[in-house]
């Protein structure tokens, strides 16, 4: 997998760039801004691009705004965007469409990296991937327990990776279930809470966790 | 002393006059009406400059007195030629300084600039109405006619002379009409106080105004039955014009009843109120009042705001006591300086205690300023550490677990690798607190997704199930950090002491407000004063806005916040 990395932290930067090398992941190139990341975009054309919800100038969400000019720009290219803020309407923003391959993570999580390189791999499959603390703070909220009052406790879990992006085949890896059992507790779940069904992966993680963030 | 120098003047006058008239014979009647209004006038003058050196308007009346007498010389002496060359352009002359005197009472200086136009055009039509007949009148012959001879000038008679007359008359009658008309104008916009002595000269202004017209109309269709009415006219008009600045003086006097009254009311003024008193008082109800601040060396006004004492066109400034106050009023009423010195002689004491009530408003003004200062520099300094931790300590901390990855795909098993993954471990840890830390500091989320976000987070955080009803668009960010913070405590209160099962945030605009409210069902009682809600009270308040907490016991507790957003 090609990677292309961006963050105005050298620390980060140079860091995350050995640690992915050490895992065999070809990283193409570093940038400072979300403007040298699309020039490097641009010439290298990545697999996906790893950027910094921060960056200059203003040092807020220039992340999210470069997310929506690889979009429209680069769309084959996948997005994983670090964060420090465990606000939804952050993961919100970025899965706002049906575009694949959308990654939103803590940035706590670079230091560990198995899960960062699974995040990269199914975001470079063109699944979705929300940080799962973002989700069980969701799910731990009583207000919202109230409303999931109508869930089994194995339909919770389920999801709790739902909202996370993992598909019905990825969930089962993770729960030690058949893919017909995940399919099944998922139409019940989207049912109990009276959301669409057979709706596309991306479409379905972005209702979910709009569900969760009522 | 000023009176004796008047009557020396007037004797002076009377006694040239009555020689002339010794010397040339002309009618008694007149000469003892003329002498007798040019010494009143003179004599009057002459008071006035004496007593008040500053206005000019006994200047003026001198002037014109004198001008009356140069007027009348022609008439005494109507067989020099000489004469009759320098008394010509002066015929006219007493009328226009006339107008002049008008417009320029009561300092003597002309402020309005239409008047000063209409002034320089009178005095031009003065003069150059006397140019025709300097070079082209014979009036030798003519038995009413003054003077007898022609002028020096004179190099022969033209037929349209009598056209040029009447062409001079009409242009008399309508700046005679524009002169009544700027008169009434002036005494329309005067202030209560300055109509009080501006009456009698505009009355008289108006009459001499009058006769003016009627001369000159008298003039143009001929009318000669009329001169000898008119003559009489002229010089009542003349008399007038002192006599109604006797009886302006005489107003003066009586309005100083109005001090008296001014004494009894200050008696149970409020605080603020003694401008209106004076303004009352004195008769301008576009007075202003400033006072002094000693230890800030500068004016404010009652309400306690900075003030300028500007000098503005028509407006005086009349200072009371040392240092103390002043009063910014209608030039028009500088002649009646002793009813201002009278009125803020009175209104001392009473400016006294005005002045320490706005000092202590200017203060407390200055103090509210400063505390939403201080807020809003808190706010900043909070955004400032909360951006060092990210580029700061988070960086470092995410190096050092970069670091750790590396050694531990280096260390495949055994102790060291456990050891490795206990220090990542105790690293996640410290990066969530960090994280948390930054974000109690300020939320990022504030800033860049709005009220609405970030309530909505403190709501998902809250361990008592909250509920947000979020109504409008942004608000000044000022605005929003205070709302947040308000709501942020209220939630720890909640979490912390109400034993509530279920909270309502409510965020709505209201007359250019935001209110918020966070209601809960707990079990009430909270205590204001002991609790971060002081914290919060200060911090609304430091925004000019309202706090209030309504906690009856057993009864849940709600806590509203309303925060101008102008």
């Amino acid at each position: 997998m090609r990677v292309a990395i961006a963050d105005d932290s050298v620390i980060v930067r140079e860091g995350l760039a050995r640690v992915l090398d050490d895992r065999h992941l070809s990283v193409i190139g570093l940038a400072e801004n979300a403007e040298q990341l699309l020039a490097l975009i641009e010439a290298e054309h990545p697999d996906v691009a790893i950027l910094d919800i921060r960056m200059p100038p203003t040092q807020t969400d220039e992340g999210l705004v470069a997310a929506d000019v690889i979009r429209g720009r680069f769309p084959d290219v996948g997005v994983l965007v670090l964060s420090q803020y465990t606000d939804v309407a952050y993961a919100l923003r970025l899965l706002k469409g049906d575009e694949k391959g959308r990654g939103y993570l803590l940035k706590d999580r670079i230091t560990a990296v198995d899960e960062l390189v699974d995040a990269l791999e199914r975001i470079n499959a063109g699944e979705c991937v929300v940080d799962h603390e973002l989700i069980s703070a969701l799910l731990a909220n009583p207000a919202r327990s109230d409303r999931l009052a109508a869930l089994t406790p194995r339909e919770r879990d389920v999801l709790a990776l739902l909202a996370e992006g993992l598909t019905d085949r990825g969930i089962g890896q993770r729960l030690w279930l058949s893919q017909s059992t995940v399919e099944t507790h998922v139409r019940h779940i989207l049912q109990k809470l009276d959301l669409p069904t057979g709706t596309a992966h991306n479409r379905r993680v972005h209702a979910v966790l709009t569900y969760l963030d009522r | 002393m000023s009176w004796r120098v008047g009557a020396a003047a007037a004797l002076a006058v009377g006694v040239t006059d009555v020689s002339l008239f010794a010397h040339q014979g002309a009618p008694l009647s007149d000469l003892v009406i003329g002498t007798a209004v040019n010494a009143i006038t003179i004599t009057a003058g002459l008071v006035v400059w004496t007593s008040r050196p500053t206005s000019r308007m006994g200047l003026l009346i001198t002037v014109w007195g004198i001008c009356g007498f140069l007027a009348d010389t022609p008439s005494l002496v109507p067989d020099s030629r000489v004469i009759a060359t320098i008394g010509l352009p002066l015929i006219l002359l007493p009328s226009a300084v006339y107008a002049h005197m008008v417009f320029a009472y009561p300092t003597g200086r002309i402020v309005d600039r239409v008047d000063r136009f209409a002034a320089g055009a009178i005095y031009a039509a003065a003069f150059l109405w006397s140019l025709p007949l300097l070079i082209w009148s014979d009036p030798t012959g003519c038995a009413e006619c003054t003077p007898h001879v022609p002028s020096l000038l004179f190099i022969g008679q033209i037929k349209r002379l009598r056209l040029i007359g009447q062409g001079f008359s009409v242009i008399f009658i309508a700046l005679g009409a524009i002169f009544v008309l700027l008169v009434l104008r002036r005494f329309r916009r005067a202030a209560p106080g300055v109509r009080r002595t501006l009456w009698p000269l505009a009355l008289a202004a108006v009459f001499g105004g009058a006769q003016f017209i009627a001369r000159s109309a008298a003039d143009l269709f001929g009318f000669a039955s009329w001169q000898e009415t008119l003559l009489w006219l002229d010089r009542a008009a003349g008399v007038a014009v002192p006599v109604a600045l006797a009886i302006g003086v005489l107003f003066t006097r009586r309005a100083r009843g109005a001090v008296g009254n001014l004494v009894v009311e200050l008696g149970h003024v409020q605080p603020g109120g003694v401008r209106d008193a004076l303004a009352k008082a004195i008769g301008d109800p576009t007075l202003e009042l400033a006072l002094w601040l000693t230890d800030r060396n500068t004016w404010i006004d009652e309400h306690g705001r900075e003030v300028e004492i500007a000098n503005m066109p028509g407006r005086a400034v009349t200072f009371i006591g040392d240092e103390l106050a002043a009063i910014v009023h209608d030039s028009d009423l500088a002649d009646q300086q002793a009813l201002l010195e009278a009125a803020g002689s009175a209104a001392r004491l009473a400016l006294e205690n005005e002045r320490l009530h706005a000092e202590l408003r200017a203060q407390l003004e200055e103090l509210r300023a400063s505390r939403a200062r201080i807020v809003r520099a808190g706010d900043d300094e909070r955004r400032r550490l909360e951006r060092d931790l990210h580029d700061g300590a988070q960086q470092r901390l995410l190096g050092v677990g970069l670091a750790l990855q590396l050694v531990r795909s280096r260390v495949p098993t055994g102790e060291a690798a456990e050891l490795v993954a206990e220090a990542e471990q105790e690293l996640r840890e410290a990066l969530r607190e960090l994280r948390n830390l930054a974000r109690g500091i300020h939320p990022a989320v504030l800033v860049d997704q709005g009220l609405d976000s970030a309530i909505k987070t403190l709501a998902r955080r809250s361990p008592v199930p909250a509920h947000v009803s979020f109504d409008g668009e942004r608000l000044p960010p000022h605005v929003e950090t205070a709302a947040y913070f308000v709501v942020a405590e209220a939630l720890a209160n909640i979490a912390h002491h109400a034993d509530a099962g279920h909270v309502d945030i409510t965020v709505r605009r209201e007359n250019g407000s935001a209110i918020v409210e966070i209601r809960d069902d707990g079990r009430g009682g909270a205590d204001v004063a002991g609790s971060g809600l002081q914290g919060l009270a200060d911090r609304v308040r430091s925004l000019d806005g309202r706090f209030s907490v309504h906690s009856p016991p057993g009864a849940g507790t709600s806590v509203t916040a309303e925060i101008p957003c102008g």
